[in-house]
């Protein structure tokens, strides 16, 4: 579903690439975390994945389809396909928890029919049932990121990206928002997650790729934050 | 579904942004009405040369049947026409010419004059009152001693006319108006994209996070710059708007009105001419506000 081959980004000026010669495959329906210290090309990897950088070296395939090479006209469907979560929400404010989620379908032309039928049936699934008329800002941090979610994901994505989506929650928040991902993995769709917090990759017992200075220094089918170093 | 959520975003980016497109639409007025005026002095400078010829014009006249011109005993004669032509022709003065007959000359005077006083049987002029003659396009308007001094005195030549003298300073002022009006409107209509290129820059920067939010879910960059692209199309048409009327009102109140009224020797341009000016700068308007969106939004959009 995402496979980086021989991966490597510089930023311009000095310093050490972003990500160094990765090569990473993810099957569909998959549930990966990233992880690594900050700086360790996490956020680089994510970045190459909706085709919001692209590599200096090497090719990042999606869905079968080398996303460098796609013509720029082409990359909105690209996103189409992919769901995208980060950790300060980016909700619109002005716009309530249904209008923020309708939002995403309505910028792509989604019917309204399907818009009214899909919200409210998503909104349900993320457990903020009866809160779609509130705003943003009259809601927990946790319900901030569950409408986050259901905007990134009702489109049905193949793919769900999350930037640090714990980061800013408590650790029971957290559990719930990882008790929500899973079961949106569940339904077949490949999740990929940057993080560093410890316990809900612990917890999880999910794959884990380890970046260190851009480099991939652990692959691990099922495993904690640090299994083998610590 | 799509055009509506564009009208509802382009009526919220006008009210956001009341001030900066107040001001774009200011400034389009302005400079498109001086465009304008330009354009209307162009026209109006050609409608003269028509009439008089330009500086670069001298005019033979020929001898009519019965002409007052001691010069003339009797209307010009086909030989005589014909050697005047060769003369004409042969001159390396010359850089073209060509000749007006006794119906042209008669029809220009209707136009100038209105027809009704030259028609029925009290016509003040006919056709045959009128002379025929031959008009000189000049290689160089410092250069017609040779072809003057040539024609001057030649059987069935009644007189030259050379209107350098007095046409020249209408034209020059003409011209010299028309670039005024042309020079000034350039440095506006900079100032104009400058303004359009600042309000999209505020309206990118206000709508940052759901631009963001847009390109994130997949919306195509046409859909993000819809509601900019109106915008900008909405600003013009207003620019345009009151363009056109300003000049329809300096076209009837200055010159339908008063200048032609007063100054009836001279052809004045009216409202076919105002027609083709609309037509300028209804296409220049929107180009200037829809040339730096587009390029700004592929800026500031890039998806």
């Amino acid at each position: 579903m995402i496979r980086f081959e021989k991966v490597s980004k510089a930023y311009p000026g000095p310093g050490k690439p972003a990500l160094d010669n990765v090569s990473v495959d993810i099957e569909k329906g998959e549930f990966v975390f990233l992880v690594g210290a900050s700086g360790s090309g996490k956020s680089t990897a994510l970045r190459l994945v909706t085709r919001e950088t692209r590599p200096t070296a090497g090719r990042v395939y999606v869905a079968g389809k080398e996303v460098n090479r796609l013509a720029g006209w082409k990359v909105p469907r690209l996103r189409r396909q992919i769901g995208t979560v980060f950790q300060d929400f980016r909700l619109l404010p002005n716009k309530t928890v249904s209008e923020n989620v309708a939002f995403a379908l309505q910028v792509i032309g989604k019917p309204k029919s399907e818009i009214r039928r899909v919200v409210p049936a998503t909104l349900e699934l993320v457990d903020l049932q009866g809160k779609g008329d509130r705003l943003p800002d009259e809601l927990s941090g946790g319900e901030q990121q569950r409408v986050a979610i259901a905007r990134a994901f009702v489109n049905r994505p193949m793919i769900l990206i999350a930037d640090e989506p714990t980061g800013n929650l408590d650790p029971t928040t957290s559990a719930g928002i990882m008790n929500l991902l899973g079961r949106i993995n569940e339904t077949g769709t490949t999740i990929l997650m940057a993080t560093h917090d410890e316990s809900v990759v612990d917890q999880m017992q999910k794959r884990v790729v380890e970046l260190d200075h851009g480099r991939v220094t652990r692959d691990e089918a099922r495993g904690g934050y640090g299994s083998q170093v610590g | 579904m799509q055009l509506r959520h564009s009208f509802t975003e382009l009526r919220q980016g006008l009210r956001r942004n009341v001030s900066m497109h107040i001001a774009v639409v200011l400034t389009l007025f302005v400079s498109l009405t001086l465009v304008g005026l330009g354009v209307l002095l162009n026209q109006q400078a050609v409608r003269a040369a028509d009439q008089w010829g330009s500086e670069l014009q001298i005019t033979v006249y020929l001898c009519r049947d019965s002409d007052d011109n001691p010069a003339c005993l009797s209307e010009v004669t086909d030989p005589q026409k014909q050697e005047i032509e060769r003369v004409v022709d042969e001159s390396p003065e010359v850089a073209d010419w060509h000749t007006e007959s006794k119906a042209e000359a008669f029809e220009k005077v209707k136009e100038l004059f209105g027809p009704e006083r030259f028609e029925g049987p009290d016509a003040a002029l006919t056709a045959d009152d009128m002379a025929e003659s031959v008009w000189i396009t000049l290689e160089d308007p410092d250069e017609y001693e040779g072809i003057v001094s040539e024609l001057r005195g030649r059987d069935g030549v009644a007189s030259i006319q050379d209107l350098r003298d007095v046409v020249g300073p209408i034209l020059n002022s003409i011209d010299a108006l028309k670039y005024a009006a042309i020079g000034t409107a350039a440095f506006l209509v900079l100032a104009a994209l400058l303004l359009v290129a600042n309000t999209i820059r505020l309206a990118a920067l206000a709508r940052r996070k759901e631009i963001g939010i847009m390109r994130l879910v997949g919306a195509s960059t046409l859909y993000i710059a819809l509601p900019f692209l109106m915008e900008a199309l909405v600003t013009a048409l207003l620019g345009v708007a009151m363009a056109a009327g300003a000049l329809a009102a300096f076209l009837k109140f200055g010159i339908i009105d008063r200048a032609s009224q007063g100054l009836t020797f001279m052809p004045w341009v009216g409202w076919e001419e105002y027609t083709v000016t609309v037509i300028v700068i209804g296409a220049l308007g929107p180009v200037l506000t829809l040339l730096p969106t587009l390029l700004l939004t592929r800026k500031y959009i890039k998806v």
